[in-house]
């Protein structure tokens, strides 16, 4: 009777022990409903029913302003992260967020490179400059160390995964979901393997053509 | 009998009122690069070569509808023009205080170089979704969804419709408008309430000449060229040239937008303007007071990044001169357009449409039902952004018009007219 109570747990334990040996490469791609790549889209992943790998915020990220544009348009930073404005232009940015995530302003003058933000809460914080419209970007505050974005062929590319199951969020600035994300469960061994994603984005709204 | 008033001094006194009005509320150091560094300034130039049938053009005081007629005997005509120079002036003030000052030299303007806009804007931080802003001074009620910058140019298209043609020789105020928008999800509601003077005569090219297509701009201190009714009537009546930025009733005018921005996206903005024009002012020198008042409708649909639709609808009615004993004035014209624009971007090159209707309908005691007016034009349009700098456009319009008042000087009522024009537009 004992040694069938403890059959469960021999069958089951080789399992649990072989899977953080089976880490590797996971691969979204991601693809609109007609075919397009989805580029700057944020995925995330949380293991299911363990805590989430912590990044810790090792570095000062960079949002720069030059030629009157956010470089880069989507920045992924850990919660606890020192982010940079350097402004590059010959003119001054006024840059600011008033996301639930983070609510800031900044006022850079022309070419003010030493201005730093401390972003401490997970979301999305979308970025404005008041004296020019045309100038948006996102930065994505993620409380996971598991976060990829989707390159110019919209592949969001995670060097090393434990095999899941995983919870994975993926966020996109113009992603027709609630809050612009969408979440879903990947079952175990998605590592190794390439995750197809089809995404509906709503068309970007048109710069203010204000005179 | 009103003595009217050029902006010449008030302008400029509106507009330092207004500068001294905000700027104790947003102090802060004006750098001498954000008032006169590179982004602060900057030069415009439209060159082209135009070839065109059909009548004499209205700013040759003719009927035609476009900037350019044929020759004498309507066949085509083909010229190089140096179109339009700008010199445009953007000083920063502070975080929240700018500044906007346009020069031009427009081909057919009466001088050489005029003002064409001379603003204040103010634009404090939003608010969490709420965003104020406001501007003082020369400038254009936000009307077209054609027009874009600091020069107030038709974005990928050389003549704009006949709607924002109009907006762009006769719509143009000194006045103080704010504008208060509320962000609703990824949706915003904006509103808009100006005040202003100086837009008195608004009207007076669109009654005696009807519709037109064209990109000349109204400027400060210029006039316009009517059409000719009759040589008795502008020596004795009303002045041959229109002046579009004159007071003549000291009664203030008022304008009202709203727009809503939905997340889809389309756009969907309705104004209003009315100027309070009294039809009996009238000056010295013949400039009349137009009482004239519209509503405009538009649509902008951006299918996706590359393509969108932008739609107007214009419907009004301006009256001018004295009432006989059943209360008709002299002129009495209600007018009306539409039109819709699709473009396309196919790398550096957008491709554009657009469709034009348009009619008057005069009721008054000089221009009567007879004079009325109907018409349409097709627009196609080639934008080719060759570098920053630099852009060629090419565009062939044709109009076709029924208009009345033709009758008067011996030409036929219905006329059609077909411009080809090639044009490099240069921006430094």
């Amino acid at each position: 009777m004992r040694a069938l109570a403890l059959l469960p747990t021999v069958l089951v334990a080789p399992m649990l022990i072989a899977s953080p040996a089976r880490a590797g490469e996971l691969v979204v791609q991601l693809r609109t409903p007609s075919g397009g790549v989805v580029r700057n889209a944020v995925v995330t992943l949380y293991p299911a029913g363990r805590p989430a790998p912590q990044a810790p915020p090792q570095r000062t990220y960079q949002v720069s302003q030059k030629d009157i544009q956010f470089h880069p348009f989507v920045l992924i930073v850990p919660v606890g992260a020192q982010v940079a404005f350097p402004n590059f232009d010959d003119i001054r940015h006024h840059v600011y967020s008033f996301s639930p995530a983070k609510k800031f302003e900044l006022k850079l003058y022309a070419r003010e490179q030493n201005r730093t933000v401390k972003f401490d809460k997970a979301g999305a914080v979308p970025l404005g400059c008041n004296i020019h419209d045309q100038m948006t970007a996102f930065i994505k505050v993620v409380d996971t160390g598991l976060s990829a974005l989707s390159d110019a062929n919209g592949r969001a590319v995670f060097a090393n995964v434990p095999d899941g199951p995983f919870i994975a969020r993926i966020w996109h600035p113009y992603l027709r979901a609630p809050s612009n994300q969408m979440e879903m469960r990947w079952s175990s061994g998605v590592a190794r393997q390439i995750q197809n994603v089809t995404l509906g984005l709503r068309t970007p709204p048109p710069v203010s053509s204000d005179y | 009998m009103a003595i009217g008033r050029t902006p010449h001094r008030t302008t400029w006194l509106l507009l330092f009122a207004a500068l001294l009005a905000f700027a104790p509320a947003s102090p802060a150091r004006a750098e001498l690069s954000d008032l006169f560094g590179p982004k602060a300034v900057a030069v415009t130039g439209d060159l082209r070569i135009v070839a065109a049938d059909g009548e004499k053009s209205w700013t040759d005081a003719g009927f035609g509808k476009a900037r350019f007629g044929g020759g004498d005997d309507l066949d085509w005509r083909l010229r190089p023009v140096a179109t339009e120079a700008e010199l445009i002036w953007q000083p920063r003030f502070s975080w929240t205080l700018s500044g906007t000052v346009v020069v031009a030299a427009q081909h057919e303007q009466q001088h050489p170089v005029d003002l064409i806009e001379a603003f204040i804007s103010f634009k404090p931080l939003p608010d969490g979704g709420t965003h104020i802003s406001g501007r003082a001074g020369l400038m254009w009620p936000q009307v077209s969804l054609e027009h874009e910058g600091a020069n107030w140019q038709v974005a990928d298209m050389i003549t704009p419709s006949a709607i924002n043609s109009w907006i762009g020789e006769e719509v143009k105020v000194v006045g103080v408008e704010a504008t208060v928008a509320q962000d609703i999800g990824a949706a915003q509601l904006s509103g808009t309430l100006g005040v202003f003077g100086f837009n008195d005569t608004a009207g007076a090219l669109l009654a005696f000449r009807g519709w037109a297509m064209h990109d000349l701009k109204a400027t400060a201190f210029g006039k316009q060229q009517l059409s000719a009714l009759d040589e008795e009537m502008w020596e004795y009546d009303q002045a041959p040239k229109t002046k579009p930025l004159i007071e003549i009733d000291d009664r203030p005018g008022f304008y009202g937008r709203l727009a809503l921005r939905m997340a889809a996206p389309v756009t969907l903005s309705v104004n209003y303007y009315q100027n309070r024009g009294v039809p009996e002012a009238v000056t010295h020198a013949l400039q009349w007071g137009w009482n004239t008042r519209f509503w405009n409708f538009g649509a902008r649909i951006d299918i996706d990044e590359d393509t969108k639709i932008l739609a107007q609808a214009l419907t009004g009615t301006t009256e001018m001169g004295f009432e006989n004993d059943e209360g008709v004035y002299w002129v009495e014209t209600r007018f009306r357009s539409a039109y819709a624009r699709l473009s396309h971007r196919l790398g550096a090159v957008t491709l554009s449409g657009r469709a034009d209707r348009f009619g008057t309908r005069e009721r008054g005691t000089w221009m009567q039902p007879g004079d009325s007016e109907n018409g349409w034009a097709a627009t196609f349009d080639a934008d080719w952004k060759l570098s920053k700098h630099v852009n060629l456009l090419g565009e062939v319009l044709h109009i076709d018009s029924d208009r009345g008042t033709r009758v008067r000087t011996g030409v036929d009522p219905h006329q059609s007219q077909t411009v080809v024009q090639f044009a490099i537009r240069l921006g430094f």
